[in-house]
């Protein structure tokens, strides 16, 4: 039997803004005392009406844009009609026939996912269920949500996996939301079913309530092997009535049922009458586009054209603060040197959280003129004490006496005693060459590091023979 | 005279002058309320110790300062229950005061009472307010109409010296023209809706309902203008009434003639072709409107939209966060509920509400044609004068038919008026309807301005 499983992906960022999507409540709610971020609108008292916040509509658009959607000029706001408790209104402001970004993709190492739709929404507020009460936050009602909704183009959970680290990572670079799914303030709704024997299709589910990216893909590979079972036993097939939402429940690793015939659900959409169509003319469109920063696959492959491998420019490329890092030391493609800085901060200086700020490129480009009279654990240190104390490491390395010595005579003089000191290691070298290294180790060691070692080799071998 | 029964201009003159304190006006007016509640129930609440404390620090200074107002039960006043004439919010006090409000109490206007209307402002009769009916003061066995029936029956019984009401296809002019008062509709946009109970978000329209044109003015100038709180609202600062008027040889006003079908009341018709009349012999330019698109057609228009609009605004009433749960909703407002719900279904949606949008924008046309042709339409409010109680009963199409001459304007979001032209052979007013296009409340002003100028039937007043 030949399983083909088919993914889409529904994903909600909520948006950093400082005010919420239809009002100028706080939109910050994580941790906030329950019902403070709240006014009449939010809380869809009797006459409140929304009003669009326009940094929010620009914002989607900007994730539009970087998704290489379409933007469309003129686009409304409609009214999604259903009851909730934490609902306010009895209906969600979202976008439907209109959004503000369509035909976008989003490219999987070399599989391209494509991207339905961008389109703006308002969130509801929270149910809090305690014991038998269920009490209503409204503080998260009407924080300003983009919905990003792919087509159903990937076929592996670990798919699923990497079309979400690599939206978030774009989010991130765009600095409209944390995208931080534990928190909430990025949710997924994967849609699953399966192609059997490329023939039969097994009948759409949508898993709700995964709260982490190891989630996602571990309830998809659920579902799929779920809905192959389920198929072996009773053979039924997708068709439009037959669409189930299923939730996911991670102490038990298993998804159940929630609510079927997702198809009949009529939630009597239509345009709403509080607000007037939104208009952006193309330069306006433009004029966002501007103001996108160069996004992750464009500076990979910047970084490709450095000489950089794969794996590094990955490395390189992961957030937008590490990245703007290494575009401040390294400004001009030198392959030699671009290797040079990444070692350093993929190596000793990923460990500390630099700031853009500190850094000063001269400094990185000091030690790399320089590299050939320290060793590289004197420039995995000075890289580390120059960035924390600010000051030129070659400064310091005179201090601390750390170039090393490449004159052979000085060399010559340690090495005389060196043998002098050691007789049996002498010895050892006579029947076996290959144990100059001790010898090597000692010059170091008398040199106080300094000595340059492939010099002092070469000086021990010629003493010696 | 009592002092109640003055306009703006007299009241403001007075109290400046100081014949008279703000609290004596405010009693007056109390006063007339608690001789006339009785009968004509104008009023859901009566604030009357709020209103008399705010008469004594009444600063005068301010362009309504000591002036006390009727304000329609569905524009939220803070702390002043607010009810829609609903049960459902019977007991609702609002936190916040709708804009229009704000903008009156900081015009130092004093806020009366709140007057009845349709429950949920479905219909034109008051008749179906969960209050019980108001009686027109011409006659209280007749209905005020509606859906603003209490202010305009409180202004005609003059138990405030103005009232605001809400339009939403004939609800400010269709009472005014059954109570013998003063109703002008603004443009859409003009006057904001923020915290007014919404009926048809897209067509609902705040506007005064006044004892004469100048206040209705008035009034308008302190209740318009842009909005934060409300992205429909027009991006323009408050209207300001034209300090002239012109001269009628330059004006030509259009006669519609598809408002004037066979069942309309002789003696309306008789009043409006008499107010044309008036016009003519001013100086105006009568010219007929023969290809105007008959107004039966806004009737489908609007009953759909409106239902659709309705069934989506009403359900934030679910029970959880408001004093009394659905079963308190009336008849009407049920019907529309289930009525609107239905048009906005999957598989009804294309034939109920995207069409009536289309024939919308064919109404919005047809105006924008007819307005190359003239400037403004002389036209019948209502088909008849006020009818009798229990005119509603059974029928569920009551206010879309009486409010068919009404319907095209404010579907197409337009600026009118209703004002007083005649009485019926029962003595029951007439009005008299001047249309203009969206953003001309300055002509509808002065066309307005000049037949009240003209002619008395605003100075007659109804014996209680």
């Amino acid at each position: 039997m030949k399983i083909t499983p088919i993914i889409g992906l529904e994903v909600h960022v909520e948006l950093k803004t400082k005010s919420k999507m239809f009002c100028g409540c706080d939109a910050s709610h994580f941790h906030a005392d329950p019902n403070t971020h709240t006014c009449p609108v939010c809380l869809g008292l009797p006459g409140a009406l929304p009003v669009p916040n326009k940094a929010a509509c620009e914002w989607c658009i900007k994730l539009g844009l970087a998704l290489g959607c379409t933007i469309n000029n003129e686009t409304f706001f409609e009214r999604k009609n259903y009851f909730y408790p934490d609902l306010a209104k009895g209906y969600q402001i979202t976008q439907l026939q209109k959004p503000f970004a369509i035909n976008g993709s989003l490219t999987i190492d070399g599989h391209k996912i494509r991207i339905n739709r961008a389109h703006m929404e308002e969130d509801t507020g929270k149910s809090v269920h305690v014991g038998d009460e269920t009490l209503l936050d409204f503080n998260r009602s009407g924080v300003p949500l983009v919905e990003v909704v792919s087509e159903p183009d990937i076929s592996s959970p670990e798919e699923a996996k990497k079309y979400l680290v690599k939206l978030q990572q774009l989010i991130r670079y765009l600095g409209i939301s944390d995208a931080d799914i534990e928190k909430g303030s990025m949710r997924c709704e994967p849609t699953v079913n399966v192609c059997i024997d490329d023939q039969y299709f097994t009948p759409l589910v949508e898993i709700k309530n995964v709260a982490s990216l190891t989630g996602v893909m571990t309830a998809i590979q659920y579902e799929i092997n779920r809905q192959v079972e389920q198929y072996q036993a009773d053979g039924i097939t997708k068709n439009k009535t037959n669409k189930t939402t299923r939730g996911w429940d991670a102490d038990h690793q298993r998804t159940f049922l929630q609510r079927e015939k997702e198809g009949s659900a009529d939630y009597r959409y239509f345009p709403e009458p509080d607000i007037p169509p939104i208009i952006f003319t193309d330069e306006q469109i433009e004029s966002i586009k501007l103001t996108l920063p160069e996004l992750p696959d464009q500076k990979i492959s910047r970084y490709q054209t450095y000489g950089l491998s794969d794996y590094d420019a990955n490395l390189l490329a992961d957030t937008i603060e590490f990245s703007q890092i290494f575009d401040k030391i390294v400004s001009s493609p030198n392959p030699e040197y671009a290797k040079f800085v990444t070692n350093l901060l993929i190596g000793p200086l990923k460990t500390i959280s630099l700031s853009l700020e500190k850094i000063n490129p001269i400094y990185f480009k000091n030690l790399f003129d320089h590299k050939s009279e320290l060793s590289s654990t004197a420039i995995k240190q000075l890289i580390i004490d120059s960035y924390e104390s600010d000051i030129d490491p070659l400064e310091i390395a005179k201090q601390k006496n750390l170039f090393q010595v490449s004159d052979t005579g000085a060399i010559e003089t340690i090495a005389k005693q060196v043998l002098t000191d050691n007789p049996k290691a002498v010895a050892d070298y006579q029947k076996n060459p290959l144990s100059i290294g001790y010898l090597v180790g000692q010059v170091m060691k008398a040199s106080s590091g300094s000595a340059n070692p492939q010099v002092a080799k070469e000086v021990l071998e010629k003493l010696l023979n | 005279m009592n002092l109640n029964q003055l306009n703006l201009v007299e009241a403001r003159q007075g109290l400046i002058s100081k014949q008279f304190s703000s609290k004596e006006l405010v009693q007056s007016c109390l006063d007339q309320i608690k001789k006339n509640e009785a009968s004509l129930n104008s009023f859901v609440t009566v604030s009357e110790k709020e209103a008399l404390s705010q008469a004594e620090k009444a600063d005068l200074s301010k362009p309504l300062g000591g002036i006390p107002i009727a304000v329609k039960d569905n524009f939220l006043t803070q702390n002043i229950k607010t009810t829609a004439s609903a049960k459902v919010l019977d007991n609702y006090l609002p936190q916040y005061n709708s804009t229009v409000v704000q903008k009156l109490v900081d015009a130092g206007a004093i806020i009366i009472g709140k007057t009845n209307m349709d429950a949920w402002a479905h219909g034109s009769s008051t008749e179906t307010s969960d209050y019980g009916s108001t009686k027109n003061p011409w006659n209280i066995n007749h209905l005020p109409g509606g859906s603003s029936g209490g202010s305009a029956a409180a202004i005609s019984a003059d138990e405030a010296i103005v009232s605001v009401g809400s339009e939403t296809a004939g609800s400010i002019r269709q009472p005014a023209s059954w109570c013998g008062v003063v109703g002008l509709k603004p443009t859409y946009g003009r006057v904001s809706r923020y915290g007014v109970i919404a009926m048809k978000s897209s067509t609902d329209s705040p506007g005064p309902i006044t004892k004469n044109v100048e206040d209705a003015a008035t009034l308008l100038e302190i209740i318009s203008g842009s909005d934060p709180h409300d992205a429909t609202s027009m991006d323009e600062s408050s209207w300001k009434k034209p300090s002239t008027l012109p001269n009628l040889k330059n004006i030509k006003l259009g006669l519609p003639l598809s408002y004037f079908p066979k069942e309309i009341q002789p003696e309306v018709k008789a009043a409006i072709l008499g107010a044309v009349e008036v016009f003519k012999k001013l100086g105006a330019e009568i010219i007929e409107l023969p290809d105007i698109l008959d107004p039966k057609y806004s009737i489908a228009v609007y009953t759909i939209l409106q239902r659709s609009e309705v069934s989506s605004n009403l359900a934030r009433f679910d029970g959880v966060r408001y004093g009394h749960d659905r079963t308190f909703f009336g008849q009407e407002a049920k019907r529309r509920i289930m009525l609107g719900t239905y048009s906005l279904s999957s598989g009804y949606y294309d034939a109920y509400y995207t069409k009536a949008q289309k024939v919308r924008t064919l109404i919005c046309q047809d105006f924008d044609r007819q307005f190359q042709k003239v400037d403004a339409i002389i036209q019948p409010v209502s088909p008849t004068t006020a009818l009798k109680i229990g005119a509603t009963v059974g029928q569920s199409m009551f206010g879309e038919l009486q409010d068919m001459f009404v319907e095209p304007s404010s579907i197409a979001g337009l600026s009118g008026i209703s004002l007083p032209c005649g009485f019926d052979n029962n003595n029951l007013p007439i009005g008299l309807g001047i249309t203009c296009a969206q953003k001309r409340e300055d002509l509808v002003y002065q066309l307005a301005k000049i037949f009240e100028d003209n002619t008395d039937y605003h100075t007659k007043k109804p014996q209680l």
